[in-house]
């Protein structure tokens, strides 16, 4: 791609990202209604709540978390900029943990003891899905000899044949990137009541707004990655990544939320079985 | 159309009595009335929330955690009474614990009936709220607009609430900028601030019934000491601080000397005070990271 292309590929993806994230939220709720035998509410409700908080007082404890808060935004946009471009898929990986880093750093400045709670148990969070995370990278990487989600993207085969215990373990690892139970530690979606409400307790108005906004960001990301599993099959992609999304949304509404003891160790044990297993397979049989 | 229309919080709280009319809003939220159709969502966090939906009536114990709630509430905000024991107090209402009803605590803006209040009569309730909360956003937005209509005007005590939760939200912004949180006006108690009232005089500054500003001061000899200069964050940069000290100046025709002290870095405090002609006089070190600049302006013309 020219610089021109890139940047243009850039601009629509980080323009259309909030709204597909926004909008699998809006499917999300609507499908999680429905399995609980409700109406539920209308599909763009997602975008009703964040114009809403746009327009409400914002409350701080002190006015520098908001700060935090812009990087965790920021992070998140450039994350998207970063995998759609199809750049690097490592450098993609550590821009998503470093923005997640901001929200955990804003709730921490916000100094209340609930806020406190949600960043910790985010902490706890990051450390059980990141090896995960960072394992697909290295999967996709040993088969396809290229980092870069382009060529990882062009790939003739399906990577998933290769990286089946990948595949699983990140599916797995979706759970917590997405908060849903049985790992909504910090702060899970819905209605859901919380230690007060988590890792955003303190945040309110626009700040809340943008912190929904980045979580759409990172939705579409993750199941992009999803997607590369599959990349070179584009309706088998569509129709994998559709299905792991109404999985992970089942699975939400059947489990109840575990401990945080069982849930490091069993995202510990997925990624050691699962992830650093198919790894050594594909290290040793190609 | 209206966001809040489409996307009201909820946050309940059972102040006393039987609890029924708490059970009815957990129903409320059930597959069979699903209020979340109406995108009304629960929440626990009053920071969250737009509607607070209070059953029972209010007893001693719990009026400060009734204000606690609602003072966390960002504006716009509305609170709902559900049912005869939040309205009233009802049969509870002579006890010697129970204050009445939620009114007698909070501002209620919509009422609902029953004992226990039906699901259908909350929900009746909340889309009753819903539309007052759109009216008071409107109100919010031509808030900032509405400086023409401020008013200043000599407080008293009952403003005292009000003035300090000004006080705190501006010298909170103090303290992050000196790193310094053992500033007075942060640990001010209402008690303490009602006693000032009795020998200082306190101007305020109101948009639209809410205290957006205030000065105070008070004589000592034949000089008029001014303190405490307030500004809320949303109205800085409109020449309210100087309107602000003029008016307490204006207090004091006997004084013949004014003098007022800031921190070193508070320029927002200091600007109204240099702009009317004060000069620093001496500066003095009171903390690691503040000092203090005392200011002073004679009285001219006589």
């Amino acid at each position: 791609m020219s610089p021109v292309e890139t940047l243009i590929v850039a601009a629509v993806a980080v323009v259309a990202a909030p709204f597909a994230g926004g909008l699998l939220s809006g499917i999300d709720r609507r499908l999680s209604a429905r399995m609980q035998s409700r109406q539920g509410p209308p599909l763009l409700q997602p975008f009703y709540d964040v114009a809403k908080l746009f327009q409400k007082e914002t409350i701080v404890v002190r006015r520098s978390q908001n700060f935090y808060i812009y990087f965790f935004l920021a992070f998140m946009v450039f994350t998207t900029a970063l995998f759609f471009t199809g750049s690097d898929l490592l450098l993609t990986i550590f821009a998503l943990t470093l923005a997640g880093i901001f929200l955990v750093l804003g709730a921490y400045k916000a100094s209340s003891p609930y806020s406190f709670i949600g960043a910790e148990r985010e902490l706890l969070m990051m450390m059980a899905y990141e090896p995960m995370v960072l394992l697909t990278g290295v999967g996709m990487y040993l088969v396809t000899r290229s980092f870069i989600v382009a060529d990882i993207a062009r790939y003739p085969q399906i990577l998933a044949q290769y990286l089946p215990g990948l595949f699983l373990g990140f599916v797995f690892a979706l759970l917590f990137k997405l908060r849903k139970s049985p790992f909504d530690l910090s702060a899970s979606h819905h209605a859901h009541q919380e230690i007060v409400r988590g890792i955003t307790t303190e945040f309110s108005g626009r700040t809340l707004a943008l912190i929904e906004i980045a979580h759409w960001y990172e939705t579409t990301v993750v199941l992009g990655i999803v997607a590369l599993f599959f990349a070179s099959v584009p309706w088998l992609a569509a129709v994998v990544t559709a299905a792991v999304f109404f999985l992970v949304i089942f699975v939400d509404n059947v489990f109840a939320r575990v401990k945080w003891q069982l849930a490091l160790a069993s995202a510990w044990i997925v990624a050691v079985a699962l992830g650093v297993g198919n790894i050594l397979v594909v290290f040793f049989l190609r | 159309m209206g966001a809040f229309t489409r996307s009201p919080w909820v946050m309940h709280y059972d102040a006393s009595s039987c609890n029924g009319c708490d059970i009815e809003v957990v129903a409320s939220l059930t597959p069979l009335y699903d209020v979340e159709r109406l995108g009304v969502m629960n929440t626990g966090n009053p920071k969250h929330a737009d509607i607070f939906l209070v059953t029972g009536s209010v007893n001693a114990q719990n009026v400060k955690v009734l204000r606690t709630l609602y003072e966390q509430m960002p504006d716009p905000r509305v609170v709902v009474a559900v049912g005869i024991c939040a309205t009233s107090g009802c049969v509870f209402r002579e006890c010697y614990n129970v204050m009445g009803g939620v009114d007698t605590v909070l501002p209620v803006d919509v009422y609902v009936p029953g004992c226990a209040a039906r699901p259908e009569s909350i929900i009746d309730g909340i889309l009753q709220a819903v539309g007052l909360l759109e009216k008071k956003r409107l109100y919010m937005k031509t808030a900032r607009g509405r400086m023409h209509e401020m008013q200043l005007s000599q407080a008293t005590a009952i403003d005292a609430p009000e003035i300090l939760a000004l006080q705190k939200i501006v010298y909170q912004n103090e303290a992050e900028m000196y790193d310094d949180w053992s500033l007075t006006p942060l640990k001010q108690t209402l008690e303490d601030m009602r006693a000032d009232f009795a020998t200082r005089t306190f101007i305020k500054a109101v948009v639209g019934g809410k205290i957006i500003g205030s000065v105070r001061g008070w004589m000592e000899g034949d000089i008029a000491h001014l303190g405490r200069l307030i500004v809320h964050p949303l109205f800085w940069q409109k020449g309210l601080g100087t309107r602000l000290v003029t008016e307490i100046e204006s207090r004091f025709p006997q004084a013949r000397r004014f003098e007022t002290f800031t921190g070193q870095k508070s320029r927002h405090t200091m600007e109204p005070y240099q702009r009317l002609g004060y000069a620093p006089i001496r500066q003095e070190k009171v903390s690691e990271h503040r000092d203090r600049v005392y200011f002073a302006r004679e009285r001219e013309g006589e």
